[in-house]
This record gives C-alpha cells, sequence and structure tokens, in this order.
C-alpha cells in the first residue's frame, strides 16, 4: 500500500436552499429544502513517501475538503483513506500528532497571545521534548526569517509574517507528512520565495512527504515534480509537471527581432503577428513545424539580430485545462 | 499527554484574569444576589424561628453556598457551539488531545480560578453581612467537598450534553436558555428545594438538578444519614454517566456531519 491512499472518496454538502424575502424566510422555517453539493467526487490518488505534490484546482473545485478529510477533521461519505496505516477521521488523535496542517486561511495560533507563547502551547499539547522544540525552533526562525516578531502578538502580525508562523507552528512536532492548503495567500513577491525555498528544503533535507495546494503556478513550479489537478470535485490530471508541457504545452513562441523594417512571408501553420520595434512573434505547434527547419529558414532568408524560443507558461496550460479546451 | 491538558487549563486560567474590572463587578453581583435573596426570605420569614423546620440560618446556607458554587460551576455553554459556528472546529480537531479532554480541562481552569478569586472573596462578605451556619462536623465537610466535586460534573455533563445538539440545529441560544431556567428553579439555588411541594420533591429526585447544589448543601448542613448520603454519590455518579455517554453517543453521530464554515 502507497504512503497516503486515497480510493474513490466522495463527499457532498447538504446546502439550504432559501428564496429572497420574508416569504422565504418563513417558508424555510416551515418546510426547509436543502440541496445536495458534491464536494468531491470518487478522487483516487497514490503519494509515496517523501513526494512533494501540487494540488491545484479552479475556486471551488473541492481541494480544501480533500485536505480537510486528509487531516481527519471531515469524514468522507464513501471511499477509503489510509495514511501511513492510519485511517485519518477514525484514529484523529493519533492520527494528528504526526501530520501537519498549514491553512493559509485559518489561523491555528493564538490571537491575543505573543507568537513565542502559542509555540510554547504547541510544544505542551504535542509533548515535544526540550531539544527537539528548541533545535527546530531555532532552525524555523532562522529560515524564515522570524527574529523579528516571535515576541510580537498574533494580532500584530501582518498576513504575510502571521502565515510564517502558522507554518512553523504546524511544523515543530517534526510531522513527516505535511499538508499546505495556500501557504502563500496574501504574501508579497519576497515572502512567497522565502516560503517555497523553506517547503523544498524542509522536503529535501528531511524527507517531509507534502501535498500543497495554491492558486500561484509559481508556487507549483518552484516546489513540486507532480501535479494533481482537479475540478468540479473530479480529478482531471496526476502526473508530472514536465509531461503536461509535452502533452498540452505543445505551442512554441519564436520572437524574431529583424534588422530592418520587412514583411514575413506567410509559412505554413505558423500564425505570425507584429510587434513593436521591427519584431514579429511566430507562434505554432510543436508537432507540426519542426523549430529547427523554422529557425534555418529564416536565417537563410532573412536578416535577423536576434531569436528567442519561448516555452509557454504553465499557468496557460492550466488556464486552458480550466476552460476545458484541452 | 497530561501535559497538554494541564496547559489548556492554565491557558484558561490565565485568560480569566485578564479582565480584572470585569471581575470585581462580578464578585458585587454574586454578592448583591445572594443578599437580596436574603432580604426577600427574611420578610418572607418575618421573624418566625423557622418555617417546616428550617430555620433562617438554613436558608441564608443554602443561598451562600449554592450562589457562591454557581459561578465555581459556571460552564461555557457555547464552547463547541460557537467552534462549529466559526469553523475554527477545525484547527481544533488538529490538536492530538481528546476535544472532551480540551473541554472539560478548559472549564476548570476557569473554574479553578473561580474558586479563588470569585467564590472565596464573596464566601467572606456575605458571611461578614448575613452570617451562615457552621460545618456540623469535620467528617461531614469532607463528605461535602466530595458530594461538591461530583455536583459540579452533575451540571458540566448537562451542558456537555446540550452542547452536542450543535451539531443538529444552527442556533443553540434558546436550548441552552430553557436548561438554564430548569437548573436554576430546580437546583434550589433560587427557591430552597425544602419548600417544593412534597411530590415536586419526588420527582426531582429523579432528575439530575438537585444533585448539583441541593446535595452537597444537605450534607453540609448534616441532614443527611450516611447512608443517604452515600446513595445521593450513587445517584451523581449515576447521572454524570448517564448524561457523558449521551453526550458522547451525539458527539460520535455529530462527528460525522461536521462541516467546516468558510474555506
Ligand atoms: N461548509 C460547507 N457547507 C456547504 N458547502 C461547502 C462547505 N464547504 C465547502 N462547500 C462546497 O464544496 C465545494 C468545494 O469547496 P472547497 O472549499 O473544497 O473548494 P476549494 O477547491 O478549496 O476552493 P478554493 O480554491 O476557493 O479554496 C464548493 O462548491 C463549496 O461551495
Ligand atoms: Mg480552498
Amino acid at each position: 500500500m502507497s504512503f497516503i491512499d486515497v480510493e474513490q472518496v466522495s463527499k457532498s454538502f447538504r446546502i439550504n436552499k432559501r428564496s429572497a424575502g420574508v416569504a422565504g424566510m418563513l417558508m424555510n422555517l416551515v418546510a426547509p429544502k436543502y440541496e445536495k453539493k458534491q464536494a468531491v467526487k470518487d478522487i483516487s490518488f497514490q503519494i509515496e513517501k517523501g513526494e512533494m505534490v501540487g494540488f491545484i484546482g479552479p475556486n471551488g473545485a473541492g481541494k480544501s475538503t480533500t485536505i480537510k478529510m486528509l487531516s481527519g477533521i471531515l469524514y468522507p461519505d464513501s471511499g477509503k483513506i489510509s495514511v501511513n496505516g492510519y485511517i485519518p477521521y477514525k484514529q484523529r488523535k493519533e492520527y494528528v500528532a504526526r501530520i501537519g496542517v498549514v491553512f493559509g486561511q485559518k489561523s491555528q495560533l493564538q490571537w491575543d497571545l505573543p507568537v513565542i507563547d502559542s509555540f510554547e502551547l504547541l510544544k505542551a499539547i504535542y509533548s515535544i521534548k526540550e531539544d527537539v522544540y528548541k533545535k527546530n525552533l531555532n532552525r524555523f526562525v532562522d529560515m524564515l526569517d522570524m527574529g523579528g516578531f516571535v515576541n510580537q502578538p498574533v494580532r500584530q502580525l501582518s498576513l504575510g509574517q502571521r502565515m510564517r508562523a502558522d507554518i512553523v507552528a504546524a511544523l515543530l512536532h517534526s510531522p513527516e507528512i505535511v499538508f499546505f492548503d495556500e501557504p502563500t495567500i496574501g504574501v508579497d513577491v519576497l515572502g512567497k520565495e522565502t516560503i517555497r525555498e523553506f517547503i523544498r528544503e524542509l522536503n529535501a533535507q528531511d524527507q517531509v512527504t507534502m501535498l500543497f495546494t495554491t492558486h500561484d503556478m509559481q508556487d507549483i513550479e518552484k516546489t513540486c515534480n507532480r501535479l494533481i489537478i482537479i475540478d468540479k470535485g473530479s480529478k482531471m490530471y496526476d502526473g508530472s509537471l514536465q509531461s503536461i508541457r509535452e502533452k498540452y504545452g505543445t505551442e512554441r513562441r519564436l520572437i524574431v527581432e529583424l534588422n530592418q523594417e520587412e514583411e514575413l512571408e506567410g509559412i505554413e501553420g505558423v500564425t505570425i503577428d507584429n510587434l513593436e520595434n521591427r519584431k514579429k512573434s511566430l507562434s505554432f505547434d510543436n508537432n507540426q513545424v519542426n523549430i529547427n527547419d523554422l529557425m534555418n529558414n529564416l536565417l537563410q532568408k532573412y536578416s535577423i539580430r536576434d531569436l528567442t524560443v519561448s516555452e509557454p507558461e504553465i499557468e496557460s496550460i492550466i488556464q486552458k485545462m480550466y476552460n476545458g479546451e484541452v | 499527554m497530561l501535559r497538554a491538558y494541564l496547559a489548556f487549563a492554565k491557558k484558561s486560567f490565565l485568560q480569566k484574569s485578564a479582565y480584572r474590572f470585569d471581575h470585581f463587578m462580578g464578585i458585587f453581583n454574586t454578592i448583591l444576589r445572594i443578599f437580596i435573596f436574603w432580604e426577600i426570605y427574611q420578610a418572607l420569614y418575618g421573624g418566625r424561628a423557622e418555617v417546616d423546620g428550617i430555620t433562617m440560618s438554613m436558608v441564608t446556607t443554602n443561598f451562600i453556598l449554592s450562589m457562591g458554587l454557581s459561578v465555581v460551576f459556571k460552564v461555557n455553554d457555547f464552547y463547541l457551539p460557537d467552534k462549529l459556528q466559526d469553523g475554527s472546529i477545525a484547527t481544533e480537531l488538529l490538536l492530538p488531545v481528546s476535544f472532551h479532554g480540551r473541554m472539560l480541562a478548559s472549564n476548570l481552569g476557569s473554574s479553578l480560578f473561580q474558586l479563588v478569586f470569585h467564590f472565596v472573596p464573596a464566601l467572606v462578605v456575605s458571611v461578614l453581612i448575613m452570617g451562615m451556619e457552621a460545618p456540623v462536623s469535620a467528617p461531614m465537610f469532607i463528605l461535602f467537598l466530595v458530594s461538591t466535586l461530583f455536583g459540579y460534573f452533575v451540571l458540566w455533563s448537562i451542558s456537555f450534553l446540550m452542547q452536542m445538539m450543535s451539531f443538529w440545529m444552527l442556533n443553540v441560544w434558546a436550548v441552552m436558555t430553557i436548561k438554564d431556567v430548569f437548573v436554576n428553579v430546580l437546583s434550589g439555588s433560587m427557591i430552597p428545594l425544602w419548600f417544593m411541594p412534597n411530590w415536586m420533591q419526588g420527582v426531582l429526585k429523579f432528575t439530575p438538578f438537585s444533585y448539583i447544589y441541593f446535595t452537597p448543601v444537605q450534607i453540609y448542613l448534616g441532614q443527611l444519614s450516611i447512608k443517604e448520603i452515600f446513595i445521593r454519590f450513587a445517584m451523581q455518579a449515576f447521572w454524570i454517566f448517564v448524561l457523558l455517554m449521551a453526550g458522547a453517543f451525539f458527539w460520535k453521530k455529530g462527528q460525522k456531519k461536521i462541516v467546516v464554515q468558510g474555506g
């Protein structure tokens, strides 16, 4: 069995359907109407120990719901979940002692206490040994550059600072598995880079297994090798970042800068657009047009100052996937 | 493991001490309440030595003890309901502790604070103003302490069970208000149960309410024989067990219904 094994898991929520106005309110009081909202539909995947997996999908896709089931908070309606031999929702107490969870949108820290007090409380709750606690705390505070604010009450922290404190809080007990649900939400570019670097190092050095949701493709590109994409509760893709590029990202763009102003002749399978300053953009499908032939062809015919090939952004591929274009 | 629960208790103890002004107002409020009931019953007694074999000083003792203890026994009835409403149940469940244990530990922490810094001062001032019976004997006083502890858990277990209703109800405010009415009226803290009609006293024996404050008060006053005292202990233990079991049953059912509000 795999380290994390999710088998045909489904979860639905009951949503109270209420029409507007006083009449709607009264009707709802007498005969409430409920609608079932399927948040997760028959999802299956396996994750091995030490893997770092990006878990993405549009808003409402069911990512957070899946993470909550994996962390033992929600019961699945059907299907099986097993993580390192534990059934999260059945063996919650023993299980959660071994995992760490970061909800970017929900802080686990004590609002009115200094950050360090929250950490001390967690030390007691998880019965973390003094030396382990000290070692982890010093290491994480250093890596995440938190020295300046560990003594500040949580309510006085900026969003980015709070997020870093929350990440440390989830890791003090040296969990072997960590679930991140949008750990970079609302964090600035520099802060995001720090968090990514931290996550990468944790995975590389400590072999911590990670599942990571985000809406920022940069997060994924810079941390994960593997990607699971879900939409409307169903899994759409599960594989490496590389193969998603190969499979779906066959569009290439060649930017040509000419020495003098002139028009390019039409080429079969290539869309030509004029950019500023004698620059042209040539887009084509990698499978239909051979890029070397195309470049040779151009170099022979025109006087060219510069040529650059651009690979498609993973962002735009995902965009297309969400839109159902691929 | 115990360390975790001690930490929770300590936290709620410290949280209680954060609001100093509220705290002093609370003590004043408790003394005032005892005083008002004392005045009412003095007027009702109209100078008589006793009514139905109950002396005014026994009535005073009942009010001071049951109203005083009620500030120690106070349970946060919205501990679970609030966490379900604002979605913080999610982060609660991520902690490797029993949620029930955590509920109890938090309550014990604030109760300890209330005992030392609310009950004791209120007791001293009330006794100075109104006087009170001394315990009949040292052994009885110890038995009184035991039954007080049981009484605490009876009330806590009632709240525990009622809080589980919040899995099925969006708002448990009404339920808690009704519960409070039952507790206040039927536990003897407003009308000493001696003055209830006989049939009512008979019925109350089969509810948990009289075992919260009234049993300890009766033991304190030496009204119960040793045999009766042990029957009361058994009844207290019985109610604690039944209420906790029922609460745990609904918790198990309810846990499957948890949805996390917001993200
Ligand atoms: N407590 C709830 N009650 C009712 N429906 C819910 C609840 N929580 C989530 N849902 C529904 O379940 C679906 C999946 O929600 P989920 O939070 O898992 O999405 P997500 O992929 O995390 O989205 P996002 O990227 O916006 O965070 C949504 O349609 C949402 O409306
Ligand atoms: Mg989400």
